[in-house]
């Protein structure tokens, strides 16, 4: 197991849990770096002074936060830091609630938690009470200068903390335009859907999904290196939902048959 | 509304549903722009190419990819886009799964879909997967392509619209082989302990209860440094260092003190108590008041909005 990114303390009550926290995930997306289309060579970023026209080693580079047009705070790293919080190593539990009742649009990162130090009693204590339980601690923690809130529950024996958004940070559906149709769905195309859902239900098995796209770009580097030219092919648009109820007809003979 | 962020559809079976992407997060980050410290002008970011030294517009860009031991290859905007055409313009449902059943690990970001045009059969076909998702309490397992990222997506209801959250592939979490789960397994009067302080302390999930205290803490430093004050680090809290000496007396302790009403002080200064004023309390126990007393608009209250109807 990789090294752990942050040593610390969960507190709730007068219950103290050494833990350490280690990555749960990592991107496979196939990763690319920039190059002059002309002569295949590395593209470099460099900093420039939008007034003088002139490049800026970073030592010159300081952090603004623009109050009005043009007009910016100056502050240093030291400045910047005394708004993380105290910066002790804990993870401070105020609540527990339902793991159930979380939303899925709250959750952003997660990452598993193993016993710290001295921490093996306590970490399979809480473990195995949230377990019980079926909650998770709503807490916060200072990570790399920065407050988050997280949620500590247990999953398949291990404590995962996932870090959560804010309500504010939320954009409600109200927001989202969506003008209703002049006449809803027919009882008919309601009973045929859910005739649909019914025969495409299956349990989430996250094994039975992997990413194709990533298998297609290497797929078209393997033949840009063979020199072959790309062309991408055509296919036809898809019709748009014109007639719902043969559409829905047709879906569900064909997921009857075990295609799509 | 917002510009959305893709166009495309949404195809089950032989069902299609032209639809556009919006992000479900807003950014209320504290966003800082590189200066040039000597004249306080921005810093712009300017591409070269290495070996010309010379700047490159964005046209004559291209993406290499670079394997051990084998030449580099440049891909352009075009050939990326030839992998997969039909990915990055349809969300292709592929199965039907409970919410429930989908581990949160997997969340990434959350986003809406809205029907585009105004075409009464698209309109139809969305309202109909609106209603029907709502009432099995099922979500659409689907996967795009967005940005040159495939992403395995969950498309359920939320505030009546399809709610797009995108997901992890199951090679994208690391296997929990090797994280130390702990020692022995715990007396039975331990794990009751524990759970009975874990339930005294379990409340129903409130997300209005939590605020950002991070961005209120970094706009007042901001502030502070406009009027030219001088901003000092908080002094490190107390470490909360090892276990405890005893945990079946840590647990009872605890236990207590959450019965009585005592509660946990976290901050630094001296405790409050219930008499004390309310100027010492942090918004989430302000909050937490104003729930007891049944406050109205609390949810949108400032620190100091609530300080004010608590106190009448």
């Amino acid at each position: 197991m990789a090294r752990s990114i942050w040593n610390g303390t969960i507190v709730f009550g007068l219950m103290t849990v050494p833990v350490k926290l280690h990555t749960a995930t990592e991107s496979k997306t196939v990763s690319f770096r920039e190059v002059h289309l002309d002569d295949s060579s590395r593209i470099e970023h460099r900093r420039f002074c939008s007034k003088e026209d002139k490049e800026v080693p970073y030592k010159q580079v300081v952090k603004g936060y623009e109050i009005d047009d043009d007009t910016f705070v100056v502050l240093d790293k030291d400045e910047i830091a005394a708004a993380a919080g105290d910066g002790a190593h804990r993870i401070d539990v105020e609540h527990f609630v339902d793991v159930a009742e979380i939303d899925p649009i709250f959750f952003d990162r997660t990452y598993y938690l193993g016993a710290g130090e001295e921490g093996a009693g306590p970490y399979r204590l809480l473990r195995d009470a949230l377990e019980r339980t079926g909650r998770a601690g709503i807490g916060r923690f200072t990570f790399h200068d920065r407050e988050y809130l997280t949620a500590v529950r247990a999953r398949d024996g291990v404590l995962v903390l996932h870090t959560l958004r804010f309500a504010d940070e939320i954009v409600p559906g109200s927001e989202i335009d969506v003008p209703k149709p002049g006449r809803g769905p027919g009882e008919r195309e309601v009973k045929m859907a859910q005739r649909l859902i019914d025969t495409l239900h299956t349990r989430f098995r996250p094994e039975d999904y992997e990413d194709e796209y990533r298998a297609a770009v290497l797929a078209v580097i393997g033949r840009k290196r063979k020199g072959e030219e790309i062309v991408p092919e055509e296919e036809p648009a898809a019709d748009d939902s014109a007639d719902l109820m043969a559409a829905l007809e047709a879906s569900l003979d064909g997921a009857r048959k075990g295609g799509r | 509304m917002a510009r959305s962020l893709w166009a495309g559809s949404i195809s089950f079976g032989l069902v299609n549903v032209p639809v556009a992407l919006h992000s479900a997060v807003r950014d209320l980050d504290v966003h800082f722009r590189q200066l040039h410290g000597k004249d306080g002008a921005p810093i712009e970011t300017r591409r070269f190419c290495s070996e010309e030294d010379k700047e490159v517009p964005f046209e004559a860009i291209g993406h290499g990819y670079e394997e051990e031991g084998e030449d580099l290859v440049v891909l352009t905007d075009e050939d990326l886009a030839a992998a997969a055409p039909r990915k990055t313009r349809t969300i292709d449902i592929e199965a039907f799964v409970d919410v429930a059943d989908v581990d949160p690990l997997f969340f990434d970001h959350p986003y809406y879909l809205s029907p585009v045009g105004e075409a009464e059969g698209n309109l139809r076909a969305y309202r109909l997967l609106v209603k029907v998702l709502e009432s099995t309490d099922r979500a659409a397992l689907g996967r795009f392509v967005l940005r040159s990222k495939e992403y395995l997506v969950l498309v359920r209801v939320r505030d009546d619209r399809l709610a797009l959250t995108t997901m992890l592939f199951h090679d994208e979490v690391r296997p929990a082989k090797g994280i130390d789960t702990g020692g022995r397994k715990p007396a039975k009067a331990q794990l009751d302990a524990a759970t009975k302080l874990i339930e005294a302390l379990a409340v129903d999930w409130d997300p209005e209860r939590y605020r950002d205290c991070y961005r209120e803490r970094l706009l007042d430093v901001i502030e502070r440094k406009r009027k030219g004050r001088k901003i000092t680090a908080p002094s490190t809290g107390r470490a909360a260092g090892g276990p405890p000496p005893d945990i079946m007396e840590a647990l009872k302790a605890s236990l207590e003190r959450v019965r009585s009403g005592e509660g946990f002080d976290r901050s630094e200064d001296d405790e409050t108590g219930d008499g004390g004023g309310l100027e010492d309390l942090t918004r989430d126990e302000l909050y937490e008041r104003a729930q007891k007393a049944d406050v109205a608009g609390r949810s949108s209250m400032s620190r100091e909005e609530l300080m004010e109807a608590l106190s009448d």
